[in-house]
């Protein structure tokens, strides 16, 4: 029985590694979640991906970026980060994008309650990899006004106007 | 998975079944068997006791430091104070399960409990319970939050579940040592050998991971795009790793891809073969090396596939030498 569990184990990873997909989707999902594991980073990065959210700042109306870091604190710095891995897997989820969108929202009035906000613009960064070979300076989180306008921009989900200017009022 | 009892050298358990590195003098000529009985010979044939410790250390060790970083933050990972994606409704790739956020009290009682669980399992103390703990344990982490599972932890519960079904207790570690404290003066000396299928499991384990990466890997751009180089350039980006970006060559990428991807693709050959085994660890290693002090966060995954590397494929007079000195045998 144990030996037959391993070959089976054993077997479900290669495949699932190798492409073969029929014998993982015949698995219950959460025992296939197991087995997706030999898969590892098969494809070359077009850029690098850089997730950033601007506030709806009550006070002065208008969009700008907040820092969103101290509100996932796990691994704060890198992309294994809650709001990374968040927007990796749900980018294109209306129902994930609205919680995070309230989770900021609440995280940024309780900590910071002098720069109130009622709403976020979530928005990735493209930012180019030169060609091999190529010297690039080290790696360091800039503002987004650090980067030119011209650097690619994608805008992922905005909060409604209405739904911004409700939670303005709302005192905490 | 495959378990037995821990057992003391015999004569007859070095022939045949061991790693051929570690074979002996051969002996007479044995009577003709079945493929079947030299199937099982090979998979439950004897194994240094030091390979099964070894991996009983590195497994709970590398994976409690992944998890650490999550751990301290017990709060935000598993309760409702910290941002977590709503049940989906099922079907969903990205969340095979949907588990609700638990109380604070029950998420600093799930990690302490995984921390000792991890580490009753590294020091030997009742191994075998703590190993099925920690697979329990690590299951409910990994299904309960999909924005913190990764190979690390997704690996756990079946590393974990074949340590709880193997005698990796029964050398070095404080079960041992209590065993060896109340044995009488003329008891058999400590067990040298153990019955192979779990380090045999792992053995194929890493060599799965190999071969199906390498797959994946040759499926996707690793034979025409500059992979390695593309994922230097983010915050997994370590200052080593800056240094050796801007140090080699385009053509050194290209040549460290080549030799990772034909490792990988490989490696069930290399690390069958005799004559190719020594080298091909080495190179794995190298590799594991490269990644730990390159890409930052995944140098615990180094760390665990490293580890198990040296355990299962070192070679077997490398492992004693290192272990010697913590025998029990001198404390008893």
């Amino acid at each position: 029985m144990r030996l037959a569990l391993a070959v089976g184990y054993l077997g479900a990873v290669w495949m699932d590694a190798a492409g073969v997909r029929a014998v993982g989707r015949a698995l219950p999902a959460p025992v296939r979640f197991f087995t997706q594991i030999a898969e590892l980073f098969p494809r070359a990065a077009e850029d690098a991906i850089e997730w950033r959210v601007k506030g709806w700042l009550c006070d002065r109306r208008q969009f700008d970026e907040i820092d969103v870091r101290p509100f996932f604190p796990i691994r704060a710095n890198d992309k294994e980060n809650r709001f990374h891995r968040g927007m990796f897997f749900y980018s294109r989820e209306a129902r994930v994008l609205r919680e995070l969108d309230a989770y900021i929202v609440a995280s940024q009035n309780r900590s910071r309650p002098g720069q109130r906000i009622g709403g976020v613009m979530i928005l990735s960064l493209r930012i180019p990899i030169p060609p091999p070979g190529v010297a690039d300076p080290r790696y360091e989180r800039k503002p987004l006004s650090a980067y030119p306008a011209t650097l690619a921009r994608r805008y992922w989900y905005v909060t409604g106007s209405a739904a911004r200017e409700q939670r303005c009022q709302e005192r905490s | 998975m495959t378990g037995g009892s821990g057992r003391r050298r015999a004569p007859s358990d070095t022939g045949g079944t061991a790693a051929p590195h570690e074979r002996g003098q051969a002996g007479p000529r044995r009577p003709e068997i079945g493929s079947s009985r030299r199937a099982a010979d090979w998979l439950f044939g004897p194994q240094p006791v030091e390979r099964l410790v070894l991996l009983r250390i590195v497994v709970p060790v590398a994976v409690l430091a992944f998890l650490s970083s999550r751990m301290i933050h017990a709060d935000e990972w598993l309760t409702s104070k910290g941002f977590h994606p709503p049940d989906l409704g099922g079907g969903d790739w990205r969340q095979p399960l949907y588990l609700p956020p638990v109380p604070s009290w029950a998420a600093w009682a799930i990690v302490a409990a995984t921390a000792i669980a991890g580490i009753s399992l590294a020091v030997g103390f009742h191994p075998r319970k703590a190993a099925g703990a920690f697979a329990a344990l690590t299951v409910y982490l990994v299904l309960a939050d999909r924005l913190e599972a990764f190979t690390v932890s997704k690996a756990a519960p079946v590393l974990s579940l074949a340590l709880s079904a193997s005698p990796c207790g029964v050398r070095f570690g404080i079960d041992a040592w209590r065993r060896s404290r109340r044995a009488s003066p003329g008891a058999l000396p400590p067990t040298e050998q153990v019955s192979g299928g779990a380090v045999r499991f792992f053995q194929a384990f890493l060599l799965v991971m190999y071969s199906g990466s390498g797959i994946a890997k040759a499926r996707g751009d690793w034979l025409s795009g500059d992979v390695l180089w593309s994922h230097l350039h983010d915050d997994y980006q370590t200052a080593v790793g800056w240094q050796v970006m801007n140090a080699l060559p385009a053509v050194g990428w290209r040549i460290l891809q080549a030799i990772t991807l034909g490792f990988e693709l490989g490696a069930p050959l290399w690390f069958t073969l005799p004559w190719t085994r020594t080298a091909a660890l080495v190179v794995g290693l190298g590799m594991h090396l490269m990644i730990a002090l390159m890409f930052g966060p995944v140098v615990w995954f180094a760390l665990l596939m490293g580890g198990m590397l040296i355990a299962c494929y070192a070679p077997r007079t490398l492992l004693v030498r290192a272990f010697a000195r913590h025998s029990e045998s001198r404390h008893a």
